[in-house]
């Protein structure tokens, strides 16, 4: 955000004025989210108490009980491997598409890129609604199948890992349709023709030219589709009922029987797994090497 | 690229659009069901589950609550938007970015952490009213939408059209009013629009904040879903969910375009 420097005359009375406009969001984000992610790392450190908040005792058990214990372990295992399959079926989707709308001419390009924003704007307990109504026993597979005789007895399709994976993989798609197609449009088409007066064949341009300038649009959307996945609890509640809970069905399983200061490990080590995978991407993708940032 | 190449890409585009379009589709024809049950394919349209909808005291009076909470929520959060942005715009350095970086964190933070996170806070000052509480929570989530929007206008202005007006005598509210305002308006129009939009379909703060009597529509159509599966009116107030957003859509690409509502996304 480098901004023109100001005539030096004027410069003292807009610092004091940039410090009145900042004081009300700044107070309502110290307020309102440092402050209370704050306390609630502090009430992970305690133990648990039956009549308050948290216990007396500094103690970081709940953080080791979720490394350690085996069903932890196993729901922190089904966390990654989800992601790991959203990030995978969301990259080969999402760039195939983008690939497609991002040479359109501008105008159209934009009404194919609202189409991928609409659904965003609308709640993923709706998103979701619909693919139960896809997925469910008596949902539009099954009676397809039915129909057909392909099976007599309904598929449990439903409450499935496959289920949350699919389900959310679809509604996260857009966010890297939109990243990758933005990255791709804004990029030089020259580099391609260059890449291939010198010889390369179009696949061979596509791998040593094309792909790695396009690592910003595809970190950003992965990251996007990554953190999302971790938060996703309302689709993976409707998609995957009981038997195919996330890190972050645990965290709100943990709140509903007030065991408060194991909820705010929970929810730390959802955050720590979260930055640590983020920041994995980048250093694998290495946005910052395009445009000789890296 | 060879022939089949190009039609690989083709068909894993069209499968794309389906996989995100087709299930929202389905759920908005399913609203117009005349059945008691979902069936495939629809046996013919009625309208008696928005009948139903607006009937049911409680789907009702969490659809008013979303909107008044979305409209509040949303207008706090531009009015803080725009004052983020502004200071933002006027810095440069280390503050700057970290800045940037706090109004901008909610847009990636996993706001589930931030529900719980505000639930507890609210008990240890000893109580918030509940509607209080998720307008909080709605403008938090929903103020770095408008941040970035007005950070996004703001990128083009010239910020010497500001000095001009100040030289030729106009104090900085007049400025605001007079110059930076008229030129960032339609980035503050969209910024709200998303603030809304965001607040009006919120679950992971909301999940933790609402409570008995007073409840949000899209946690009451999670609760549904939940417990009371099946019911398809449930589809209706989807539909009705849906129709709000592309009404709204629809009216701010009419006042601020197209390319702004896409690109400040």
């Amino acid at each position: 955000m480098a901004r023109p420097s100001l005539i030096s005359g004027a410069a003292i009375p807009r610092r004091l004025l940039a410090g009145a406009l900042l004081l009300p969001p700044l107070a309502l984000f110290l307020a309102f989210f440092v402050g209370p992610l704050v306390y609630l790392f502090w009430v992970s450190l305690h133990s648990a108490s039956q009549t308050a908040l948290y216990g007396h005792q500094l103690t970081l058990e709940h953080y080791a009980q979720a490394f350690t214990d085996p069903f932890y372990l196993l729901i922190i295992r089904r966390t990654l491997l989800a992601a790991g399959a959203i990030l995978g079926l969301c990259l080969v989707l999402g760039y195939a598409t983008a690939y497609l709308i991002a040479p359109l001419p501008p105008r159209r390009r934009l009404w194919f890129l609202l189409l991928l924003l609409f659904p965003l704007m609308v709640s993923n307990v709706v998103r979701a609604y619909g693919w139960i109504t896809i997925l469910g026993r008596q949902g539009v597979i099954n009676t397809l199948f039915r129909g057909l005789g392909i099976s007599d007895a309904p598929l449990p399709l439903l409450y499935s890992f496959g289920a949350v994976a699919f389900g959310l993989m679809t509604i996260l798609l857009p966010y890297m349709i939109i990243s990758i197609t933005n990255n791709l449009a804004a990029m030089e088409r020259q580099y391609h023709e260059a890449a291939q007066s010198l010889g390369a064949n179009p696949f061979r341009a596509f791998i040593h030219v094309i792909l790695p300038l396009s690592s910003p649009g595809i970190a950003s959307g992965m990251l996007l589709v990554f953190l999302l996945t971790m938060s996703a609890y309302v689709t993976a509640t409707l998609l995957g009922g009981p038997r195919a809970k996330i890190l972050v069905s645990l965290v709100y399983d943990s709140v509903t029987v007030f065991e408060w200061p194991r909820a705010a490990a929970l929810a730390f080590v959802l955050l720590l797994l979260a930055l640590a995978i983020a920041g994995l991407i980048l250093l694998v993708l290495r946005p910052g090497r395009v445009q000789g940032r890296g | 690229m060879s022939r089949s190449a190009n039609i690989l890409i083709v068909l894993l585009a069209a499968i794309s659009y389906l996989l995100i379009l087709g299930p929202i589709l389905l759920v908005v024809v399913t609203a117009f069901s005349p059945t008691d049950f979902f069936a495939f394919p629809p046996r013919g349209i009625s309208l008696r589950w928005f009948e139903t909808f607006f009937a049911t005291e409680e789907l009702r009076s969490a659809f008013w609550l979303s909107l008044e909470l979305a409209l509040a929520a949303a207008t706090l959060a531009t009015v803080a938007g725009t004052l983020a942005a502004l200071a933002v715009a006027r810095r440069r350095g280390v503050i700057a970015g970290i800045l940037q970086g706090l109004f901008l964190a909610p847009l990636v933070f996993p706001t589930i952490i931030l529900g719980l996170a505000l639930l507890l806070f609210y008990k240890v000052i000893g109580g918030v009213p509940i509607f209080l509480g998720l307008l909080i929570a709605h403008t938090v989530v929903g103020a770095p939408f408008a941040i970035r929007s007005i950070l996004a206008s703001l990128q083009t202005f010239d910020p010497a059209l500001e000095e001009a007006g100040q030289s030729l005598g106009a104090g900085p509210l007049r400025t605001f009013f007079l110059v930076t305002l008229p030129i960032i308006w339609p980035g503050i129009v969209s910024g709200w629009m998303f603030a809304f939009i965001v607040s009006f379909g919120e679950l992971n703060t909301a999940l933790f904040l609402t409570g008995p009597g007073v409840t949000t529509l899209p946690i009451e159509i999670f609760s549904y879903l939940q417990f009371q599966g099946g019911q398809l009116v449930i589809a209706a107030a989807s539909a009705v969910q849906v129709a709000l957003i592309v009404a709204i859509v629809f009216a701010v690409e009419r006042v601020v375009g197209l390319a702004r509502l896409v690109r400040s996304e």
